[in-house]
């Protein structure tokens, strides 16, 4: 019986997910603010409240995401590109490519049958396709972005948005309202447009089934759906999509010798 | 502490000594130290100097002066001021340096860098260089010669590549007469490429010892700063002597076990112009790992002096039209990637990493295809990242070190170590 928990700090959001024999008793998730300790902090404590848990009892603690050396009062640090191979091949064993789309960044990675990283390819300094992008996108259609992700699926004339840049997308987006254009047919233009982008970095390091799409983007049903039309294949999503890097960084924390860290 | 990271002093002689030569150097060229020199402003790529200097020239190479001035983060006003004159975003930074510190006067944090007296393009492989070049010589209305180096596109010079150099070569030695008023002396020429010879062998002798495991030498990080005396300063008696300097001390490092990188974990080739602007934060992205560089690409593009291009007195237009041929920038994509392939082999790497260059495409387009055919067709392990040799707006720290993060992480897993790193900056 050993608990352990992954904190993963990312642009947007902190979560943490808590593993106990090979299952995961609980979670949390928050937005993150500019003291990321505190939100660090936080997190474990919300996912230990749900589980019913005490902050003793966690044996070791793994930080993950950008903001994964804030996590101070954890063990270890992993990059969020081999928690997210690892947490998604927990999820789904068969899993051979995860395409992971967070608040900022893209992620193709490509995993061996271990789970493994082979190879992996990210966004370039530039948050065009990523969460942050839809935020924009749908404030400017006058949506929230938890509403936006079936609204495509009724699109029947999707429009093209050339522009990848986030800000001009913005732009183009307000012109194709001006225009009268159904909100519909603009969401399926992005989506197209952002699987694009993904495409061309999960190329980069080969595409192989399994896919297993992870991040808050994976939440949007209309991206799931265009980009397993554009792949030809099933990908996985799982409920728990949002939390696969942290459940991926309390793995890791399973391997080390328990409260004895290198 | 030395730039290997490590205390005692014998194990930065060398490297004090390279300091003290390149100061020498500026020094000179802003004018201490004696009469002014006629002033020659050359390329790195498979360079004249030896011709050049036979004739009383000092030499002046741009690129050199622009990484300088990025290591010592002087080059973004001079990159600025040269895109207000109207060169693009995409222009390469080092034409952006050198332009915009000729329009402010050329003053730098290492001397004043002098105007030419006589320009030669003697890589003409880069169009945005030899473009360069036109513009210096619009400017200071000085001579401008173009030697038109053919790509080298066998492993083995062709006979017609090398004639066509030397032919080249003896109507550059037209110019330098008539611009000096003095008549060629072969016998000075000889001598000159005698000191040439010896500073490359004792060159790649320090390059061949990172073979050794764990390795005593860092062929990147540090090999570029050991790069000045064969680049700038070759045919004079300090760079030969230099290379004796250093390999006596890379000879103690293995005597006294003390190494570049104390705990050696990962053996790495690098390929790539490395982040000047960044040069010690990359550096420790490499460090904090225990990775060491074993063979690199990069300090060969003077001169791939380490697969036999050689200067040999005994032949002096032919090894120079050979050598010039040979520089790792006018090799064709098949060469330079088998012989980055070479030297994972032959130096025992563990992986490859690629540095990218946003304003550079002629050194950096065929990377890509590099990092897939390794990782693809050969199982080498290789991460890409991209920033830039001199614009310090490309170098995104977070991003990088993330990416060098994982790549290491995932090395370490594949070898069995594992150790996860302790929570840190």
């Amino acid at each position: 019986m050993t608990l352990v928990a992954g904190v993963d700090i990312g642009s947007t959001t902190a979560k943490c997910a808590l593993i106990e024999d090979g299952r995961i008793v609980g979670k949390s998730l928050a937005p993150v603010g500019v003291e990321l300790v505190k939100d660090a902090e936080r997190a474990l404590e919300q996912a230990l409240a749900e589980a019913r848990r005490d902050r003793g009892e966690v044996r070791v603690v793994t930080g993950t995401g950008y903001g994964r050396f804030k996590v101070t009062f954890g063990q270890f640090t992993v990059t969020e590109i081999g928690c997210h191979a690892k947490g998604a091949h927990f999820l789904f064993p068969g899993t051979r490519l995860v395409l992971d789309i967070g608040g900022q960044d893209t992620k193709a990675i490509k995993v061996d049958p271990n789970g493994e990283v082979v190879d992996f390819a990210m966004n370039d300094k530039c948050a065009a396709g990523t969460g942050r992008f839809l935020d924009v996108c749908a404030g400017a259609l006058g949506y929230d972005v938890s509403e936006i992700g079936a609204l495509s699926l009724g699109a029947r004339h999707p429009v093209k948005v050339t522009n990848t840049c986030t800000v001009f997308a913005e732009s183009e987006v307000t012109s194709y309202v001006a225009r009268g254009k159904d909100p519909k047919d603009i969401l399926a233009g992005l989506y197209g447009g952002i699987v694009s982008r993904s495409l061309s970095l999960m190329q980069r390091v080969g595409v192989e089934p399994e896919v297993t799409f992870t991040g808050g983007v994976s939440k949007n049903e209309g991206m799931v759906r265009t980009l397993e039309r554009r792949l030809a294949l099933r990908v996985n999503v799982s409920p728990l999509s949002q939390y696969v890097g942290a459940v991926g960084a309390a793995l890791y924390g399973l391997e080390r010798p328990t409260g004895a860290p290198a | 502490m030395g730039d290997t990271g490590t205390e005692p002093r014998f194990l930065t002689t060398a490297r004090d000594r390279q300091r003290e030569m390149v100061e020498e150097y500026y020094a000179g060229l802003a004018g201490a130290g004696g009469p002014k020199k006629p002033v020659a402003y050359m390329l790195v790529g498979g360079n004249l100097t030896e011709i050049v200097r036979s004739f009383g020239y000092e030499v002046v190479f741009p690129e050199i002066v622009a990484l300088n001035c990025a290591i010592k983060h002087v080059s973004l006003p001079n990159i600025l001021h040269a895109e207000s004159q109207g060169y693009g975003l995409d222009v390469c930074g080092y034409v952006k340096n050198d332009l915009g510190l000729q329009e402010l006067g050329g003053e730098t944090p290492f001397g004043r860098i002098p105007p030419p007296d006589l320009l030669v393009c003697s890589f003409s492989g880069c169009y945005v260089y030899v473009k360069w070049w036109e513009a210096l010589a619009e400017k200071y209305g000085c001579p401008l010669f173009m030697l038109d180096v053919p790509y080298l596109r066998d492993a083995t010079p062709q006979p017609e590549d090398i004639q066509y150099i030397v032919t080249q070569l003896h109507e550059l030695i037209a110019l330098l007469e008539k611009a000096t008023g003095r008549a060629f002396d072969p016998a000075e020429l000889r001598a000159t490429l005698a000191r040439s010879r010896r500073a490359e062998e004792g060159w790649v002798d320090y390059l061949a010892s990172g073979r050794r495991r764990p390795s005593p030498i860092e062929a990147y990080f540090e090999a570029v700063f050991y790069m000045f005396p064969i680049n700038v300063l070759r045919g004079t008696e300090v760079a030969a002597d230099f290379y004796a300097t250093v390999n006596a001390e890379v000879d103690e490092r293995v005597r006294s076990g003390m190494y570049p990188v104390p705990d050696e974990k990962f053996r790495l080739v690098v390929e790539g112009v490395p982040p000047y602007p960044s040069y010690r934060t990359f550096w420790d992205f490499f460090r904090k790992w225990g990775a060491v560089s074993v063979a690199a690409t990069y300090p060969k593009v003077g001169g791939l002096f380490d697969r036999g291009f050689l200067h040999d007195p005994a032949r002096p237009f032919e090894s120079i039209a050979e050598y010039s041929l040979g520089a790792y920038v006018n090799q064709s994509w098949p060469l330079r990637r088998t012989l980055i392939e070479e030297y994972v082999r032959d130096f025992g790497a563990d992986a490859v990493l690629i540095h990218g260059i946003k304003s550079c495409r002629s050194f950096t387009a065929g990377q890509g295809d590099l990092r897939d055919r390794l990782i693809h067709d050969l199982g080498i392990p290789t991460l890409y990242i991209e920033s830039d040799h001199e614009d310090p707006r490309y170098f995104a720290p977070a991003q990088i070190k993330n990416r060098m993060d994982a790549f290491f992480e995932s090395l370490d897993r594949r070898k069995g170590t594992t150790p996860l790193p302790m929570v840190s900056g």
